[in-house]
């Protein structure tokens, strides 16, 4: 209602005469002012001259990905091949899968098939757009032939990950990302399998989203 | 390490505090006995009466500012260091006091610079460098008040000082930096709830196995020695001061 | 369950404090919550610069939200979202009815909002003749028990295992099972069904990014994706606070929000939605709507309380409260619990039916501590005392006796006076030195704790003495 939408910004106005936000101190004055993006922590992270894949490799197996590591495309092709035999595979298109996968997953349900047939693959193969090392993380980001679904209902998520995707920090991915994200309807960072702990802090995992997820690293 | 050197008596203003002066004034006369012992001459403003908390953390701002008035000025006809054994009080005096005459410039300079001249016990006492030749063997239990240790920042001094008697071991005791439940009024408004708090805190307490309970805030020490009491616990109970008056007698 | 809410802080906090349940439930989980905290907190950088970042960043918006929300607004319509204003929680409740009947929606899955307990929501959906389902875990387990939730994160905190898996057995007709695991499977395979079938999915936000109109989620479990993915529609409803300026702040407080709710690094899904799906998607929702909510937000922003708008909801300060510690969430009788519920509460639901909340505390500064932005929670709760004392009736002896205590406190020798009076009555009911039964206002105290008695001289009598058996030896 654009009356409510008047009412509202008309409030905060005269609010905001009377209103008591602390004045930020000095240091966090500056610190906010600084737009340059890389903060202490990715400049540290750079630093300490750890290479991104090993980092990654660490978090994510530290959050219970199961990560395997292949030195050519071959090798990534094989793995997953292995591990999707005998399966039923949804899939994002064969062009979106790095090194041929998607002759490996060639008879995959795709991201548009009917939905109550998704619902029962039992593994869920993608790429991603980026692998973020510094927490171990997979960024997917919606459009055409990368449908959200594979990656969410599926109990199992696979993702293919290349080395170029390799990033350091969230940050890192905001900016050289920047416009992929903006065309994209939705961009999610998959930081684990999916879990709750609501009943008694007591971690489950598995809950609505893939209860395991494996990365696929490949040269 | 700390160095004992003292290089002039220096003259201090005592602040003792409504809770010191009433209820328990062998604490006071402790503050006394160590600061001279650091080095200091002590002088009493005349006329003190309180620092105006009980009243502006019950939301009475118009009362806190009257009694803060004349506090501020009783205090500001004095000059040096201001030593106040409590860490509430002493917040009240560094922080909220200035915050209270937020609407008045002149009071809130005055506030100001009785702020800037304020110390709590031990963290004079630290900066003195510490009580010479302290022995007291004992497992002492150190609460750290919450505007001791979160409005002041005063957090490893009390513990220097300890570790500086002989014999006196300090023994942590489980969630020991959360609140005992005083809390000032709260302890009667909230009796209930001060009570769950202060339950678990000398649960803990007696879990540890000490057998002293130290702290720098007569407030808590009142609250947490009335419920050891009630436990029929064997616990002694001590300001700092008192504490560090002993260590050296 | 909790009751009604005016004036029964004092009953419930009693209640709560005599529930055995309910602290075997608190004791197992918030310390396990502080401690994780402190692990994760470790694991970031210059923790406390982020944490400055953070402040200096809300606080900014807060002072220019009227241009915030502005943009934002801008943002969103060019990214195809609709975009919808509501003053009061009734008005946000009528928009999302309106977009459900509009569209046909016959079945609506929510993942977890707080806002939308504040207007009571499912409420109106259900009234509207809409199925409305909560896929939180949590949040479902409350919708089964018909109860409440009692902490922002996680909602039934205040039940036993034990408790859920009879809730489970009863109203699902599932075996009873206090196994975690076997309780949240049953919990997947049921909701399941609501998320390939729901017409609306309808979620909060937890930021929303100015710059670009992004809405930022983040969730665990899986629901979020699915119901801001499936559902051809996808509501968002989100207080008007919840703005960060770019996606730089959106990382800083990405790194703060989960280390201080829950002690993840990141929650596992962090879903930054754009607008509604894009030509050539395979899904998606087609229509996005975002929902800004007032609600009494512009009231305490006009305030001393202007500054709590920059919460994140991480709940970091219920799980270092102590006083939170020993009661629960119900106690605080609304939609927000804890340091921030006490602030909160009277500001959106007014001061004079929750004038208790703001005394309801120490001022130990836990909350402070640990909060993401730094927010000065003890001031603003002596503030909110301050206004209770010029607005509400206050207990006659308190105000009485705090008045003369001003006008003592003033006059030294009438002080000196008074209080020997009173040291003298007090002196009278002891018994080697203690007091086990005291007076009036102040009985509350010997309820649970023995009085010292006061000494019979003043630290200044025998200071005057000392002084002047020196100057005479």
């Amino acid at each position: 209602m654009s009356d409510a939408r008047a009412v509202i910004l008309d409030r905060i106005e005269r609010a905001l005469r009377t209103a008591r936000i602390p004045a930020v101190g000095d240091a966090g004055a500056r610190a906010f002012q600084a737009s340059d993006q890389r903060d202490a922590g990715a400049r540290a992270f750079q630093a300490s001259g750890v290479p991104l894949a090993d980092r990654f490799v660490l978090e994510a197996r530290a959050l219970g990905v199961e990560v395997f590591v292949e030195s050519t495309p071959e090798a990534a092709r094989d793995r997953l091949r292995t591990l999707v035999a005998g399966l039923r595979v949804l899939s994002w298109n064969r062009d979106r899968l790095p090194y041929d996968c998607g002759a490996v997953v060639g008879e995959a349900l795709p991201g548009s098939a009917p939905r109550e047939e998704q619902a029962h693959a039992d593994v869920g193969v993608t790429a991603c757009h980026g692998a973020i090392a510094e927490t171990g993380s997979l960024a997917l980001i919606s459009g055409p032939g990368c449908s959200r679904t594979v990656s969410l209902l599926p109990p199992w998520h696979i993702a293919v990950v290349r080395h170029e995707d390799l990033l350091a920090t969230m940050g890192d991915f905001f900016l050289s990302r920047h416009d992929a994200m903006a065309r994209a309807a939705n961009c999610t960072f998959v930081t684990g399998p999916s879990r709750t702990a609501d009943i008694e802090l007591s971690l489950t995992v598995g809950v609505h989203g893939p209860g395991k997820v494996t990365v696929v690293l490949g040269p | 390490m700390l160095q004992y050197h003292y290089a002039l008596a220096m003259v201090v203003q005592l602040f003792p505090t409504c809770l010191v002066n009433e209820i328990r004034p062998d604490a006071g006369m402790a503050v006394v006995r160590v600061l001279e012992r650091v080095g200091c001459e002590v002088a009493l403003p005349e006329g003190l009466t309180c620092c105006g908390q009980p009243a502006y953390n019950a939301g009475f701002h118009d009362e806190a500012r009257r009694v803060a008035r004349h506090t501020l000025a009783v205090l500001g006809a004095t000059d040096g260091a201001i030593v106040v054994p409590s860490g509430s009080c002493c917040d009240m005096l560094v922080h909220q006091t200035v915050e209270l005459f937020r609407d008045e410039p002149a009071a809130a300079e005055a506030a100001q610079r009785v702020a800037s001249r304020c110390r709590e016990f031990s963290q004079f006492v630290a900066e003195r460098g510490g009580v010479p030749g302290g022995s007291l063997p004992s497992r002492v239990a150190y609460h750290p008040s919450c505007h001791l240790q979160r409005g002041l920042r005063v957090q490893r001094e009390p513990l220097q000082l300890i570790g500086g008697v002989a014999g006196a071991e300090s023994v942590p005791f489980d969630e020991q930096h959360e609140c005992c439940g005083f809390g000032g009024l709260f302890s009667i408004k909230n009796a209930e709830i001060s009570a769950a708090m202060m339950d678990r805190k000398l649960t803990a307490i007696e879990a540890s196995g000490a057998n002293r309970l130290v702290s720098c805030d007569l407030g808590c020490l009142l609250h947490l020695e009335g419920g050891l009491r009630r436990r029929g616990a064997a616990i002694a109970v001590q300001h700092l001061a008192e504490f560090l008056d002993e260590a050296a007698t | 369950m909790s009751s009604d809410a005016s004036g029964g802080f004092a009953q419930r906090a009693h209640d709560a404090l005599g529930n055995r349940q309910l602290h075997i439930a608190l004791d197992r989980t918030t310390a396990q919550l502080g401690m994780r905290r402190s692990t994760a907190v470790a694991s970031l950088d210059n923790f406390d610069g982020v944490r400055d970042q953070a402040r200096a960043a809300k606080m900014q918006v807060l002072r220019t939200l009227g241009d915030s929300l502005r943009r934002f607004e801008e943002q969103l319509i060019a990214n195809g979202a609709h975009v919808h204003w509501a003053d009061t929680g009734a008005d946000a409740n009528r928009i999302i009815v309106e977009i459900a009947t509009r569209t046909g929606v016959r079945r609506v899955a929510k993942s977890k909002s707080m806002v939308s307990e504040e207007t009571h929501l499912n409420g109106a959906l259900e009234k509207a003749g809409i199925a409305v389902i909560e896929t939180d875990l949590g949040e479902y387990i409350v919708q089964l028990a018909n109860d409440r939730p009692s902490h922002i994160i996680a909602p039934i905190v205040h039940m036993t295992r034990e408790q859920v898996g009879r809730v489970m057995h009863d109203r699902l007709a599932v075996p009873y099972s206090d196994d975690t695991q076997t309780l949240a499977r049953y919990a997947r395979e049921r909701l399941r069904e609501e998320f390939l079938q729901a017409d609306m999915g309808l979620s909060g936000a937890n930021f929303g990014v100015v710059e670009n109109g992004t809405i930022c989620l983040v969730t665990n479990e899986g629901n979020g994706r699915m119901v801001t993915t499936l559902p051809r529609v996808h509501v968002a409803l989100m207080g008007i606070e919840k703005l960060v300026p770019t996606m730089a702040d959106l990382d800083r407080f990405l790194k703060l929000l989960a280390r201080s709710a829950t002690g993840q690094k990141l929650t596992v899904y962090t879903t930054l939605i754009r607008g509604p799906r894009r030509a050539g998607d395979e899904c998606g929702p087609e229509e996005l709507h975002v929902v800004l909510l007032d609600n009494g937000r512009t009231n305490m922003l006009a305030g001393e309380t202007a500054e709590i708008l920059g919460c994140i909801r991480c709940g970091a300060c219920l799980n270092a409260c102590p006083v939170y510690r020993s009661v629960g969430g119900h106690a605080y009788g609304d939609v927000y619990p804890g340091p921030v519920g006490a602030i909160v509460t009277p500001g959106l639901r007014g001061l004079d039916r929750f004038a208790e909340l703001p005394g309801a505390s120490s001022l130990c500064g836990a909350c402070r501590d640990v909060c993401p932005v730094r927010l000065d929670i003890p001031r603003m709760l002596l503030a909110l005392r301050h206004q209770a004392v010029e607005r509400t009736p206050q207990p006659f002896a308190l105000r009485a006796g705090l008045k003369m205590f001003a006008r003592v406190a003033t006059r030294p020798r009438l002080y000196r006076a008074a209080t020997a009076l009173v040291r003298r009555a007090l002196r009278a009911r002891a018994r080697n030195g203690w007091i086990a039964k005291a007076p009036g206002m102040a009985s509350g105290w010997t309820a649970f704790r023995d009085l010292r008695a006061p000494a019979a001289r003043t630290f200044e009598q025998q200071w005057r003495e000392r002084q002047a058996s020196r100057h005479r030896g």
